[in-house]
């Protein structure tokens, strides 16, 4: 019997409407669906190539327990009774013996509403621990420095309103690899209609290659772009006088900041030529409407949130918030699903507070990981150190730390110490190999799935000119696979064996849906028939409340960071390491290191099991200008060894791309590489060509976020010699 | 008599190999040959960068010269300027792919046949897009009569307003 099923692809955070081709319960195929407003039929590799993970052979099948050392690579098979039961006296053992806090649970990256059911288990067990692996680089500092700026993020995904733009600023990201069919999409059929495109990127990429302006700053000097591009907008009065006048605090602050910024000043030192920044700032400042976008090019460094702060102060004083084509303020808006905001506000409520301020960088980084801060993670490199001395001795890790996180080898030696640990994924990766139970996980396919859907756009045909958001559902396409079990019911079985009970209803899949969906007053079954429910979002919010600041107005200014001793206004600080802070160093050690290139067919670690995108990106890759290969000797295709100062004597292998897309003092090796079809090695050569090997997760920090130089570092490279 | 295109935008194509894939998936190529490859140039202009893609595919030319070169007439362009291999026909001898100046024209080991891109014929009888023109995300590929399809290219349209 053949049929059709719409569901939502999850394999990324672009979200698109797919239509999945089922015959006799075999997924056959999976396309776009051309009237899914997120993607309008579109899709990327990742979708396209996903039947390939549903059925690849190598998909963890059933739960394992480990019968040799750990890391090993030693499995016995068992049943679900059994490694529930074992799980349950595990951590009950612990939450006795030494009390909820020796309890955690991390994630990487991934589907980010299933770690509902998880927030769950942690409430019933009473621990404080939510180790999001990327709190001190993704989202979290940039969500942080918008909100002391506007009260409310509006710069990620959620924020630019591309559909009405004349001009799109893309600073320190490439969504044409990470978002390409929700973002990247959007941007270009703007770009096609006649809307301006900026990009700041250390490397010409594709999007970069077809803007008006590019700039290229020396790595982790961003801030300094930004507060150029503001000096010539301040001092030729391009800026919107009258959104300053009304709604802005702190102007002649800025205007006195900026002073020391002249364009030429920057030039020095960003590396970009005086007159292209002034280019981009009269762009920038002249095509209003403005939609900007940044991400972690700009939030791995040591003053990420001053950098994200400068890069905001743009939009601010050219008045390009919550207008139509500009970045919309996401809330107030209409009820929405129950989504991990609310799990994370349920955690800190029902968690003692003496225990909540045990979380590693509680007291540390208060913006970020103290109690104000709308998120509930741990500081990532202080929770692998509360791990590794034996604070934290059991935890459940969805996902893959090991390739995901900095410094590589000591999340894998640090892990090792874990007393008891489960490791949830599709396949056998570098983390879960450490695990001494390990669990398979349900794919989108076999689950059902809410998605809160924040990008804006504008409905198909343009039958409507307001924008709006919308919740969906992914449907579930076929039973799960094997053995493979949602990760709400391993949840909700392993609270039950504990004898405790849930906060949240997840005993079935529609008992957590319909919770998810009760404050929009619509039901699972619904909601399948409707498909999506559209949250309709006004512009200039502002005008009626405010901003959600502590003066209400854009605070260009900041009075939290006032009041807790910051710099109210961002500066530029060079980086801990650099030709210019570390001079010496830099003699040994003559490159600018970026690491953490995506690429469109993978998604961080993952999906390099699958034959039509490993084809494309059959091997690890490191970008090189011509002129520097060539002084070192190295030619196309070789393989070359890559160091950095804090990580000597540990050397990455990567193959040699030479491009001029990147800077001659700039190497850019691409991320995540490890090799899962080396079945021998339990380690799967993930420490061979993973870049984040030689990546900083130790001091000096970002003061307001706790962010090392992941970006940006110093480094040597050099031919492998055969 | 509708002649049917897919034409390639240069100026949108980002280098993302989601036609490529879609293609695959579509029709079940296995890993090896590929109907659709995407080339990627970096050159200087005035000392600018500049970056550039093309896309390789059957062009399904006015005059195929595969058709010429087929020892057993196994290729043939229908009336609506589709240019297509018999796989039954087939011997695998890939002399079409000598004689084709973009080596469109695939060897699938699997089924010890050439096989190449047939504007995936079996969708558009049933009024939808060539797999890879649909899931494009850039707006750079353009099917339809081949009127209508140069007709938007020139007044700058996106691909799902042809």
């Amino acid at each position: 019997m053949k049929k059709i099923v719409k569901s939502i692809c999850t394999q990324c955070h672009c979200e698109c409407g797919v239509l999945v081709h089922v015959e006799d319960g075999v997924v056959k195929k999976i396309e776009g669906d051309p009237e899914f407003p997120q993607n309008e039929g579109t899709m990327c590799p990742k979708g396209l190539a996903f039947v390939q993970l549903l059925y690849h052979p190598d998909r963890l099948k059933y739960p394992m327990k480990r019968v040799g050392e750990k890391g090993e690579g030693k499995w016995e098979r068992i049943s679900w009774e059994e490694a529930l039961d074992l799980m349950a006296a595990k951590f009950t053992e612990y939450r006795e013996k030494y009390g909820p806090q020796s309890i955690a649970f991390g994630f990487c990256d991934g589907d980010r509403d299933e770690v509902g059911p998880w927030m769950a288990w942690l409430i019933a067990v009473g621990s404080p621990y939510i180790f999001g692996t990327d709190a001190h680089y993704c989202l979290r500092p940039a969500f942080v420095a918008d909100s002391l700026t506007f009260g409310q993020s509006h710069t990620w995904e959620v924020g630019p309103d591309y559909d009405n733009s004349n001009c799109i600023l893309i600073w320190g990201a490439n969504p044409v690899e990470s978002h390409p069919c929700s973002t990247a999409r959007r941007i270009l059929k703007a770009r096609a209609r006649g809307a301006k495109l900026i990009v700041v990127d250390p490397r010409f990429t594709p999007l970069a290659s077809k803007a008006d302006v590019w700039l290229q700053p020396r790595p982790a000097t961003d801030a300094a772009v930004a507060l150029g591009m503001l000096n010539v907008i301040i001092n030729e009065k391009l800026y919107d006088e009258d959104f300053v006048k009304n709604w802005c605090t702190g102007f002649e602050e800025l205007k006195e900041r900026v002073q020391q910024y002249p364009p030429s000043k920057v030039a020095e030192i960003s590396w970009v030529p005086e007159e292209d920044l002034v280019k981009a700032a009269r762009l920038y400042a002249k095509n209003k409407p403005c939609a900007f976008h940044t991400r972690m090019g700009l939030l791995m460094n040591t003053n990420n949130l001053q950098t994200v702060r400068a890069v905001d102060l743009l939009s601010a004083v050219t008045g390009n918030v919550d207008i139509k084509g500009s970045n919309i303020l996401p809330y107030p808006s209409p009820p929405r699903s129950r989504s991990y905001v609310d799990f994370f506000r349920l955690h800190k409520e029902s968690i003692p507070l003496e225990l909540f301020e045990t979380r590693p960088g509680y007291k540390e980084w208060p913006l970020i990981y103290g109690y104000d801060s709308p998120w509930n993670d741990a500081h990532p490199p202080s929770a692998i150190e509360a791990i590794a001395r034996g604070q934290v001795k059991a935890m459940i890790w969805v996902n893959d730390p090991v390739m995901g996180l900095q410094n590589s080898k000591k999340i894998q030696e640090s892990l090792k110490k874990l007393e008891f640990m489960v490791g949830i994924d599709f396949f056998l990766s570098p983390t879960a190999n450490l695990a001494d139970i390990v669990l398979p996980s349900a794919t989108w396919l076999e689950r059902d799935m809410i998605h809160d859907l924040h990008y804006f756009y504008l409905p198909p045909k343009g039958k409507r000119d307001y924008h709006e958001s919308f919740v969906s559902i992914g449907e579930k396409v076929i039973e799960p696979l094997y053995e493979c079990w949602e990760e709400r019911k391993m949840a909700a079985e392993l609270i039950k064996r504990m004898g405790l009970k849930s906060p949240i209803p997840i005993d079935s899949s529609d008992a957590y849906n319909n919770w998810r969906l009760e404050p929009l007053g619509i039901t699972v079954d619904e909601l399948k028939k409707k498909r999506i429910v559209s949250i309709p979002i006004k512009y200039k919010k502002y005008e009626e409340i405010g901003f959600q600041t502590p003066s209400f107005n854009v605070e260009l200014c900041s009075n939290v960071l006032k009041e807790q001793g910051f710099d109210p206004l961002p500066y530029y600080e060079e980086p801990p390491e650099s030709p210019y802070s570390t001079p010496e160093l830099a003699k040994e050690y003559p490159f600018i290191l970026i690491s953490g290139g995506r690429h469109i067919c993978f998604y961080h670690g993952a999906l390099r099991q699958l034959p039509w995108l490993r084809e494309l990106n059959p091997e690890p890759k490191v970008e090189i200008n011509p002129e520097t290969a060539e002084e070192l000797g190295i030619r196309n295709g070789d393989w070359v060894w890559i160091e950095t100062p804090r990580r000597k004597g540990e050397r990455v292998k990567l193959k040699a791309e030479l491009t001029e897309t990147v800077h001659p003092k700039v190497i850019h090796a691409y991320s995540h590489w490890w090799f899962p079809e080396r079945k021998d090695d339990p380690d799967r050569g993930c420490f061979e060509s993973n870049i984040n090997i030689i990546t900083y997760d130790d001091p000096p920090y970002d003061k307001h976020s706790g962010t090392p130089l992941i970006r940006g570092c110093l480094c040597k490279i050099g031919k492998v010699e055969a | 008599m509708v002649k049917y295109a897919l034409m390639f935008h240069p100026d949108r194509c980002v280098g993302c190999p989601t036609c490529v894939v879609a293609c695959k998936q579509e029709n079940e190529i296995p890993v090896g040959p590929s109907w659709l490859r995407i080339t990627k140039r970096v050159y200087k202009v005035d000392g600018k960068l500049k970056m550039s893609f093309n896309l390789l595919r059957c062009m399904h030319c006015g005059r195929p010269p595969c058709i010429e070169a087929c020892p057993v007439n196994a290729i043939t362009k229908r009336s609506d300027g589709i240019v297509l291999i018999n796989k039954e026909l087939c011997t695998g001898c890939k002399a079409c792919i000598e004689a084709c100046p973009f080596k469109a024209p695939q060897y699938n080991p699997e089924k010890d046949v050439v096989e190449m891109c047939t504007l995936c014929v079996h969708r558009i009888e049933k009024g939808l897009l060539p797999s890879c023109v649909q899931h494009c995300p850039a707006g750079a590929l353009y099917f339809g009569d081949v009127n209508a399809v140069t007709a938007a290219l020139q007044e700058n349209k996106w691909p799902t307003e042809v």
